[in-house]
């Protein structure tokens, strides 16, 4: 049993509580639930992966962190985002867009390879990667280069149910009228909890359904 | 006084093929009368000469490895010479096809005579592997006819040079072959004899060739050189010894090109941004690459990187036969900062980094993005090139969702409208263009940014995010 145990925690597949709590290293995140339920915020380094439908809110959780990031200097690269991102949105949210580099590759080796060469740089604060699959040695690599270079590697994915991928934390989002539900997976140095609600009506008044917005305006089209 | 040093290079482009050839080959090059007119020193204890015919040393022979005279690249090998030299002498002109007039009176007093400047000189020389024979005269002329007859003399005592000069034969001036026989015939078999004669005397029987040459010869006549200058940048080429398909075994032979840009790069103490590598096929328009450094860069290991990068995406359409790198300008060094009390350790800037991203994903694949101080979304966002700094400030729109769709889709669910309307109109004259935008959330949870034309039609150009 204890050979077996050994052999897990050498391939990394294991965590042992105790010597985790001081790796993970917390950075605020600008949303109060999430805070507290993730033990401080969200990791200073390493590789989130965010399991997420497009357009429900999952960049707005994250935007006050890439943008905090960036306050040392570094980059925040976007690999293969699904479409044009915004320079008004951003910049009206404090990201500096010379700050900011956009990689647009057809080939998921590509933009792996993109990823990894950023991350082992030292130019990246933040890396979003919109890509679907990661076997488990590309996710160890790019875990790793992310960890030498005190970098995050944001994975943002579609829900599936796949190989459960060596990382320092992993959430799925689902839509909710009032922010977004949140549901951690996994995080290093913590338990797996209940799925929470992540309020956005202080941060993103418009994007909110209330009594007060929802207009009369309703529309079937096509 | 002036001083002149001329050096013969009798097999230049032999020399700059051999190290691609096996030790021990013989080799010679002909020209297109079929005449050998280089050789190396296996090929000579073969028996084989100069001006040999290809038959003659074939029949002595038969291993004889031969290549065909190009006189361009033996005059970029040449020039290639000079340009080395020209680090450690200032005056050198080019004599094509094989020799270099160097012009030693300034720099004697820099090296501090004769023997310090070829100790100098000769060092380079040995380095690069050229065989060579040389010698010093009072003028160009001198010079060439004693380096022709392989003298190697280095000398600057006038007297001594001028019993040399006397004992020349014919043979090695540069008259004619014709003039030298009329001569020959007349009983004159060294340039002392030659010398003797009344100029007037020869101006009866010969035409102004044998003239101008003796004048030029004694010094008599002012002798005109083209002094090289440096060239402004890199551009050097070389032939592959076999022919390579792969891109990936272009880089040994490439790596040798970068050095000898290193090499200059330092010397300046430049860099350079952009560099040309021309792939020569056999029979195809050669295929050129043009590959990037933001930041500018002297190293050959870093270039070579790069130009890796680049060579993978590269498909050759048929095997590569030679190589030429050329850079057109340099730029001075500038250091770049960095924060001394960062945590982590920055192994490239991100110049560098967005270099090399490039170098392999193309230029289009990364850009920046920058705002423009515009209404209508899709002129207001733009991709840029990269890491560009803003030159105007402008403020940004609120409202705006994270991506924009480059193409517009028409509405084809139920949303729930939550804001709006916000009506952009790009011109006043066009206000049939105008449109309402709307924020709405669609039913499984999506928040959208839709608009409204004129026509009363819906269509979804942003997804907040």
């Amino acid at each position: 049993m204890s050979g077996l145990l050994e052999q897990l925690s050498r391939r990394q597949l294991l965590w042992s509580g105790s010597s985790q709590q001081a790796a993970y290293q917390a950075v605020a995140c600008g949303y109060a639930a999430l805070d507290v339920q993730l033990g401080g915020g969200l990791p200073a380094c390493g590789l989130i992966d965010i399991q997420t439908a497009q357009g429900i809110g999952e960049l707005r959780l994250l935007l006050p962190y890439l943008q905090q990031r960036l306050s040392d200097g570094r980059l925040l690269c976007l690999i293969t985002p699904p479409a044009l991102p915004c320079a008004d949105m951003l910049a009206a949210v404090g990201i500096e867009l010379t700050q900011l580099l956009i990689i647009n590759v057809t080939a998921g080796k590509d933009a792996l390879w993109a990823a990894e060469q950023c991350l082992q740089s030292g130019c990246a604060a933040s890396v979003l990667l919109w890509q679907q699959k990661l076997t488990l040695t590309q996710a160890r690599r790019l875990q790793l280069a992310a960890e030498q270079q005190q970098a995050t590697l944001l994975l943002l994915r579609r829900p599936s149910a796949g190989l459960n991928l060596p990382v320092t934390l992993s959430l799925e989002l689902s839509a909710h009228p009032q922010g977004l539900m949140v549901q951690v997976h996994k995080r290093k140095g913590g338990w797996p909890r209940a799925a929470f609600f992540v309020d956005m009506r202080q941060r993103w008044p418009l994007l909110c359904v209330t009594s007060a917005n929802t207009s009369d305006i309703q529309r079937k089209a096509g | 006084m002036q001083l002149f040093l001329y050096l013969q290079f009798p097999s230049l482009q032999l020399d700059s093929l051999t190290s691609a050839f096996k030790p021990g080959q013989p080799l010679a090059v002909v020209d297109a009368k079929h005449h050998i007119i280089e050789l190396n020193a296996e090929a000579a204890a073969q028996g084989i000469a100069l001006n040999m015919s290809l038959g003659s040393a074939a029949a002595l022979c038969h291993q004889l490895e031969l290549v065909p005279y190009n006189p361009q690249q033996q005059q970029e090998v040449l020039q290639f010479v000079a340009q080395q030299l020209y680090q450690y002498s200032a005056d050198i002109a080019l004599d094509p096809p094989d020799g270099l007039y160097l012009r030693l009176n300034n720099m004697l007093s820099l090296y501090q005579g004769l023997a310090g400047y070829w100790q100098v000189l000769s060092a380079v020389l040995n380095g690069l592997a050229f065989h060579y024979h040389f010698a010093t005269g009072l003028t160009p002329y001198a010079a060439k006819c004693l380096a022709k007859q392989q003298r190697n003399v280095l000398e600057d005592d006038p007297v001594l040079l001028n019993k040399l000069l006397q004992k020349s034969p014919l043979s090695s001036t540069e008259l004619s072959i014709d003039l030298q026989q009329q001569l020959q015939r007349l009983g004159l078999k060294q340039l002392g004899q030659l010398l003797a004669l009344s100029a007037a005397e020869l101006a009866r029987r010969f035409d102004r060739a044998l003239l101008s040459y003796l004048g030029r010869l004694s010094g008599e006549f002012y002798h005109l050189l083209e002094y090289i200058q440096p060239e402004p940048g890199f551009s050097r080429a070389i032939e592959l010894m076999y022919d390579i398909d792969d891109t990936a075994k272009l880089c040994t032979p490439l790596q040798s090109l970068l050095m000898q840009l290193e090499q200059q790069l330092s010397r300046a103490n430049a860099v350079c941004h952009q560099l040309q590598l021309q792939i020569r096929f056999r029979h195809r328009p050669a295929q050129t690459l043009s590959i990037g450094s933001a930041q500018g860069e002297y190293r050959a290991a870093k270039w070579l990187r790069l130009c890796q990068l680049q060579l993978e995406t590269v498909r050759l359409s048929e095997p590569a036969v030679g190589l030429k790198l050329h850079v057109a300008r340099f730029f001075s060094q500038q250091s770049a900062t960095s924060s001394l009390f960062q945590s982590s350790a920055q192994t490239m800037s991100s110049l560098q980094l967005v270099s090399l991203l490039q170098a392999r994903l193309g230029h289009a694949a990364v850009s920046g993005l920058t705002l423009i101080d515009k209404h209508l979304p899709e002129v207001a966002n733009q991709q840029g090139s990269p890491l560009a700094q803003r030159s105007e400030v402008c403020s940004a729109l609120s409202q705006r969702p994270a991506f924009l769709l480059l193409q517009p889709s028409a509405l084809t669910e139920a949303v729930e409208i939550h804001s709006g309307p916000e009506r952009l109109c790009a011109n006043i004259w066009q206000l049939e263009q105008q449109r309402d935008y709307f924020i709405g959330r669609n039913t499984r949870g999506q928040w959208l940014w839709l608009y409204r034309t004129a026509q009363q039609q819906w269509f979804v150009q942003g997804l907040f995010s």
